[in-house]
């Protein structure tokens, strides 16, 4: 895999005190889906608009799909495709004229366009109504067909900002899915932004935390969730015995606590632990009733990375931060 | 895109309503209501009128132009709106040059405008039929070479301000400033030109200022395509050099300005 996206040292600096994002540095593989967690305010948006051309970065290098975003700005346009947080369709237009006139935008071709723009419909599932106007349109399919406008020109990475704000979570599931169906098929690199932490776990193969602007985590979810601590798994065991000692010396072990039957046992991998716990505790006779596995949430990650959980950041300046960037935003 | 702009001028029904009531109301108000002519003596009327042989005439070519002014004064709102909506940021990350955002606009306005100018015309000679009204009287002999050389006119009229209100718009963030701007430049325009009252009635000064608006330009241009004997304020020629000037030089202000104002900061 090849880096598709290289950021190096990206600065945007809107005014005196408000740095939106500072001195960030990351790459994007290609096909993969790569994540931008964090509070609003955070500094996402941003770093998407820097990355689509729609802001210019106060310092530093990014390159596109091989195109330098500082002065090959219709080349990189070309080969991204964006879906914004706020909705841009066209109310007073149908769903497939809206789709039209993203083709002509692109100067895709119009036996192309049209061939593709029914698969698009079909595959969003807004074929019925397509032909209504857009402002008959739910917020659901006004953002489902923000994502099939998105792909009309064959993006080569595909940016979603915030793509399930405010949608209920019928519709979360179905744009997920969708993301997912798009990787596997078409290979496309997909960068999202979202300041939901289940999404970013079930949907990225990367995900970046950023935090008052700068990157604090990069790593699989995984990764992020094992570096908090391990598993945790809850055994009980009939019987008085005590079975610590035993289950100490399983391997991925960390650590055992004992309450009467129940035990609490930290692991480095918790599937993987199961079954060693459960032969070590048999092998001495024990009787297990009971076993459970939990593990560490990317909130918890996201805790152990910022100092502080994302509805804390919400609140702490973040908002001030969000409204500063997008009046500032409002200006151009 | 600019068949868009079309598509959102037709499928709003009260605009329609709205481009053929207007145009009555001020034809009727303006023409019949402030007959000037009456109080000069008959035979001095077409000479004083620029060759028209009634105010209602004289008046109505006029108003041919401050109607093409009027439809090209809101041609930038749509931009105002788009960018409210982001629609605007999705034109700003596509591919294309950034000068087509203003000239889509600027070409679906100069339609609009041919479109409603063609429809006030109509009224203004039905306006002969209907009884205790004056119509608009045309020259005998009255060409179909007249009247492309009149819409050649109105054409350059309405490119030239259509730019100059999309340019403003794109440099106006809201729209109430837009508004603001749009009603300071509207009625000077409108009054301080040879559209609607002949410029031998003004004082000096605003005379000096009304024979080099544009819109005195193509009021006179259109009437010496439509009367006879007409007493032009300028040639012809100087008349339509003038407009096709302002013309290119407001649309490259647009594409100018988009390119600036459009890209990324």
């Amino acid at each position: 895999m090849s880096a598709i996206v290289a950021v190096e040292n990206l600065v945007k600096r809107f005014s005196e005190d408000v740095l939106a994002v500072d001195n960030i540095s990351f790459t994007v593989d290609e096909g993969e889906v790569f994540g931008f967690l964090g509070p609003n305010g955070a500094g996402k948006s941003t770093t998407i608009n820097m990355l689509t051309t729609l802001l210019k970065p106060t310092s530093g290098k990014a390159i596109v799909a091989g195109f330098d975003l500082a002065h090959q700005q219709d080349e990189v346009r070309k080969v991204i495709g964006l879906v914004p947080q706020d909705l841009t369709v066209d109310d007073e237009l149908s769903g497939r004229e809206n789709m039209y006139l993203q083709a002509d935008l692109y100067g895709v071709d119009r036996d192309r366009a049209k061939r593709d723009i029914e698969d698009l419909l079909h595959v969003v599932n807004l074929e019925e109504a397509a032909d209504r106007r857009v402002k008959t349109y739910s917020g659901g399919m006004r953002k489902r067909l923000e994502l099939a406008e998105g792909l009309i020109h064959h993006p080569r990475i595909l940016f979603l900002d915030e793509p399930t704000l405010g949608l209920d979570i019928q519709t979360r599931v179905a744009i997920w899915d969708y993301i997912k169906d798009l990787k596997a098929k078409h290979n496309i690199t997909v960068f999202l932004t979202t300041h939901y932490l289940e999404e970013a776990d079930g949907l990225c193969d990367r995900i970046a935390i950023i935090d008052r602007g700068k990157i604090v985590a990069l790593d699989t979810p995984t990764a992020l969730k094992r570096s908090v601590g391990g598993d945790v798994i809850d055994l009980i065991v009939d019987g008085t015995a005590d079975f610590s000692e035993a289950i100490r010396q399983a391997d991925g072990v960390l650590d055992v606590k004992r309450e009467d039957m129940a035990y609490r046992i930290k692991a480095v991998k918790g599937e993987g632990s199961i079954p060693k716990v459960l032969q070590a505790v048999s092998s001495q006779g024990g009787n297990v009733t009971s076993v459970s596995l939990s593990r560490p949430s990317l909130d918890q990650a996201f805790l152990e990375y910022t100092g502080r959980s994302m509805r804390d950041a919400e609140q702490s300046g973040g908002f001030d931060r969000a409204a500063a960037a997008r009046a500032s935003k409002r200006r151009r | 895109m600019t068949a868009r702009e079309l598509k959102h001028w037709y499928r709003v029904k009260i605009q329609i309503f709205m481009t053929l009531i207007q145009p009555i109301v001020w034809l009727g108000l303006f023409g019949q209501a402030f007959n000037i002519g009456a109080l000069l003596p008959p035979q001095t009327v077409p000479m004083f009128f620029s060759g028209a042989p009634d105010y209602f005439s004289f008046m109505a070519i006029g108003m041919l132009a401050v109607n093409a002014l009027f439809t090209c004064m809101f041609s930038g709102m749509s931009i105002v709106w788009d960018r409210r909506f982001g629609f605007l940021n999705k034109l700003k990350v596509a591919p294309i040059p950034r000068g087509v955002v203003p000239i889509s606009r600027i070409l679906a306005t100069v339609v609009r405008s041919t479109i409603q100018v063609s429809i006030v015309l109509a009224i203004a000679l039905a306006f002969q039929y209907i009884p205790g009204l004056t119509g608009l009287t045309l020259k005998e002999g009255f060409g179909i070479v007249d009247l492309a050389g009149m819409f050649a006119v109105l054409f350059l009229l309405s490119t030239a301000f259509a730019s100059l209100f999309t340019t403003i718009a794109l440099a106006v963030e809201n729209q109430e400033t837009l508004f603001g701007v749009i009603n300071l430049l509207n009625l000077p325009l409108m009054f301080a030109s040879a559209a609607l009252f002949p410029t031998a009635m003004m004082p000096d000064w605003l005379r000096a200022v009304a024979d080099y608006n544009p819109l005195t330009w193509a009021a006179d241009a259109m009437r010496q395509f439509a009367f006879i004997d007409t007493i032009p304020i300028h040639s012809l020629a100087f008349d339509v050099l003038g407009l096709l000037a302002v013309a290119i030089l407001l649309m490259g202000a647009s594409v100018v300005v988009s390119r600036k104002l459009l890209s990324n900061r």
